[in-house]
């Protein structure tokens, strides 16, 4: 029979596929873990879902068993990891990691940078290395699911020339898609016709603003904490930052209810064509370029996110990665696997669905394949650059409540209940009694 | 063998004992306990370390809470005192209707039957300076060219909730009220007309009296639904922006789940307790005393 191979052919191809496997994985060996069982809590959800069906390669590879005892999402999983943390039943080993969670958890995982080679973790983007780096612990290794903003706009707003005109005579220089803050504040207002058409927009409530006014702060030379987590942003920079947001309001180059918005809000507002620049993140560029779902499809630009004063681009971000426990019995198994999950095959099938990559030859490779999609190709271009500098939340276990006390403050400021000054003093003060209180320091 | 023997009152009670414990008793010593703990719920063993009146001291001195305190007040009594006329109002035009009155009754309980959440989406909508019914509505009619940041100003934002409030429970007035209307006498409304009083004089000094048990239970209800506003609250403004409708119970949640302080949240729940009995306290009095004015007991 034709289609049937001889044994010893099948003998010959079986070998060469664990081989070409086995040279994918790096540090692992055929049958280096036979018998170990790894258990794994893992975040769940379609989007996710196509990496773990790689696992068997792993398994057939190694000898070793996956066993994944917990499926949920990041703030389920959360609620999980710190009921282990309490009950002290943390003997499993592999679990899903973020970056904006990843510092409450010092007790919980281990130090990555004597299990993995320095040679692997150099093959990542080293500001999310960086991210992932806690009191110089590398605490997860990052998959291909990064986030930072990069900036949308319409395009046919630059294509105006009596436009162009106006704004040359009003501001002094040409008008052209905005390479820094101050710029997206004068063109924001000059393109404003409310209630009609919106200069920009911004996420106005919870997390999401201190967020945007964090990573404002840092392009302004400023930090939001100094490094014994005392409060910093009650500073030149910090209220140069503060200012941006006011003075955008006061204009009315933002929606009135901007301050009651969040992402949706926001990534349904610029599909809605009302609004002309829109700082966003990279799981907005397909539905704001999708006929069916955004009345700018056809019409979106994307550009890397602008630059502060001091010549720093904004660039709050996050992503996932994985984590290897402390109390786990087989370290070196889990972290093999965790290396396969991350490695560049892995993160070649994530990003192909969208999400961006955390490796820096993936970056590279996810480009070639988009080039002959220039609106892809353009996105990627403009996140690649924005998530060069990008920088992740300060690592603090206090990080959510430090915000709950500071973004009423940032909106009495915006909506002019106190001044810039009063507001910054008040979210500073309560932020140090916060700390203080919790024996930070 | 001596078994020990209860005595059958206590054995026959013991099912509803057990049970009142478990639902109602031992959650409420254990938050009360924790009130006086440092309990976060991200550190578990943090239960147990006592703090004495420290939270209580905290809230008692925080301006934040005492401003969330008088919104609340507010809230509760504009809220009331409208669902109560609007209340009263539907009720008596609904008692005059003569076909139709079930079908008019069932429609209007609709709105007691959605979800506070739904409703906050719902409102949250209408309200929307950008995209929302009431906007897009005002300037297509010309009234406005303004986009209107309903859910932004501190007095419209207070306003929208208000009215969010009023759409959902005013029909619990209305039924309650209509109820008393059905359970009121005949004669004293006919020995009025006889009397030669007028059709206001009738409502004022018979109907209405004989309306008040009816209209102070339904306060007393909803006064504390209204004390315990949180969901609508919630969707619609989350308490802001710049904490300009922050209540009691949008800031104790936000303690509590969000910033994980439970013990902390825990007092401040236990003082503003204190609120929804005070006004319990006050519509039972005043339902005695219009029973007592109507000779229903003393």
């Amino acid at each position: 029979m034709k289609t049937l191979l001889s044994g010893a052919s099948r003998a010959v191809l079986a070998t060469a596929a664990l081989t070409a496997a086995i040279s994918s994985f790096g540090t692992a060996q055929a049958g280096e873990f036979d018998g170990v069982t790894i258990e794994a809590k893992l975040i769940g959800g379609q989007q996710y879902e196509a990496l773990y069906a790689r696992i068997p390669e792993w398994e057939a590879a190694t000898g070793a068993k996956v066993n994944i005892i917990s499926k949920k999402n990041h703030f389920e999983l959360d609620k999980e990891f710190k009921s282990d943390i309490a009950a002290g039943t943390t003997s499993w080993c592999v679990g899903s990691n973020h970056s904006s969670f990843a510092s409450q958890y010092p007790t919980l995982y281990t130090d990555l940078t004597d299990l993995v080679s320095k040679d692997v973790v150099a093959e990542f983007v080293q500001a999310n290395i960086k991210a992932a780096t806690f009191d110089g612990n590398l605490v997860m290794l990052p998959r291909a699911q990064f986030d930072v903003s990069a900036l949308y706009y319409q395009k046919d707003l630059y294509d105006d020339a009596d436009k162009a005109k106006a704004f040359e005579a009003k501001f002094g220089y040409p008008l052209a898609v905005p390479e820094t803050w101050a710029q997206v504040k004068d063109q924001a207002t000059f393109f404003a016709d409310p209630p009609n058409f919106y200069g920009t927009q911004y996420a106005g409530k919870d997390e999401a603003i201190v967020g945007r006014y964090y990573e404002m702060v840092v392009a302004e030379g400023g930090k939001l904490f100094n490094d014994d987590f005392s409060p910093a942003f009650n500073s030149e920079e910090g209220k140069r930052a503060l200012q941006w947001f006011v003075d955008l309001y006061n204009a009315k180059a933002v929606p009135a209810g901007t301050t009651n918005y969040l992402w949706d809000d926001l990534g349904n507002g610029f599909a809605s064509g009302t609004i002309g620049l829109n700082l966003d993140w990279p799981g907005w560029a397909g539905f704001f370029n999708d006929p069916s779902s955004s009345k700018v499809a056809g019409n979106v630009g994307v550009a890397p996110a602008p630059k502060g004063s001091a010549g720093v681009r904004t660039g709050w971000s996050g992503f996932h990665g994985f984590s290897v426990t402390k109390d786990c019995d087989n370290k070196e198994a889990a972290a093999s696997l965790v290396e396969f999950l991350t490695n560049e095959d892995s993160q070649k099938l994530e990003s192909s669905a969208g999400p961006l990559p955390s490796r820096t030859a993936v970056w590279e490779y996810v480009s070639e394949q988009a080039k002959d999609d220039p609106y892809r190709s353009e996105v990627l271009a403009a996140f690649k650059e924005t998530a060069a500098t990008a920088f992740a939340v300060p690592p603090t276990p206090l990080w959510i409540e430090a915000t709950n006390l500071i973004y009423p403050e940032l909106q009495a400021a915006i909506l002019g209940d106190k001044t810039v000054d009063e507001a910054l003093e008040d979210a500073s003060d309560a932020v140090d009694s916060l700390m203080q209180e919790e024996g930070v320091y | 063998m001596n078994r020990l023997k209860l005595p059958p009152w206590l054995v026959l009670l013991l099912p509803a004992i057990i049970i009142l414990s478990a639902v109602v008793l031992i959650p409420l010593v254990l938050s009360l306990y924790s009130s006086f703990t440092s309990y976060r719920l991200t550190r578990p063993d943090s239960i147990f370390n006592w703090v004495g009146f420290f939270n209580y001291e905290k809230a008692l001195t925080d301006v934040k809470f005492w401003a969330a305190f008088g919104r609340t007040v507010l809230l509760l009594t504009v809220a009331l005192n409208l669902e109560m006329l609007f209340g009263l109002g539907l009720a008596l035009m609904v008692s005059k209707v003569t076909q139709g009155q079930r079908l008019l009754r069932t429609m209007m309980m609709f709105p007691m039957m959605f979800s506070p959440i739904l409703v906050g989406f719902q409102f949250k909508f209408i309200f929307n300076d950008n995209v929302g019914l009431v906007n897009n509505a005002l300037q297509s009619l010309g009234i406005t060219d303004q986009a209107i940041p309903w859910l932004v100003d501190g007095h419209l934002a207070m306003f929208s909730i208000i009215f969010a409030e009023i759409w959902t429970a005013t029909s619990v007035f209305g039924i309650l009220i209509l109820a008393g209307l059905y359970a009121i006498p005949r004669d004293p409304l006919e020995a009025a007309k006889v009397d030669g009083c007028t059709a206001w004089q009738s409502f004022r000094y018979v109907t209405l009296p004989f309306l008040m048990p009816f209209i102070y239970i339904a306060m007393a209800i909803r006064s504390l639904d209204v004390a315990r506003a949180y969901d609508i609250v919630q969707i619609m403004t989350n308490g802001g922006p710049a904490r300009r409708t922050e209540l009691l119970w949008t800031l104790i949640g936000r303690t509590g789940y969000v910033d994980a302080r439970m013990g902390y949240a825990n007092a401040m729940g236990y003082i503003s307790i204190f609120l929804a009995i005070f006004f319990t306290i006050y519509f039972f009095k005043k339902l005695t005393q219009s029973r007592k004015e109507l000779g229903m007991g003393a």
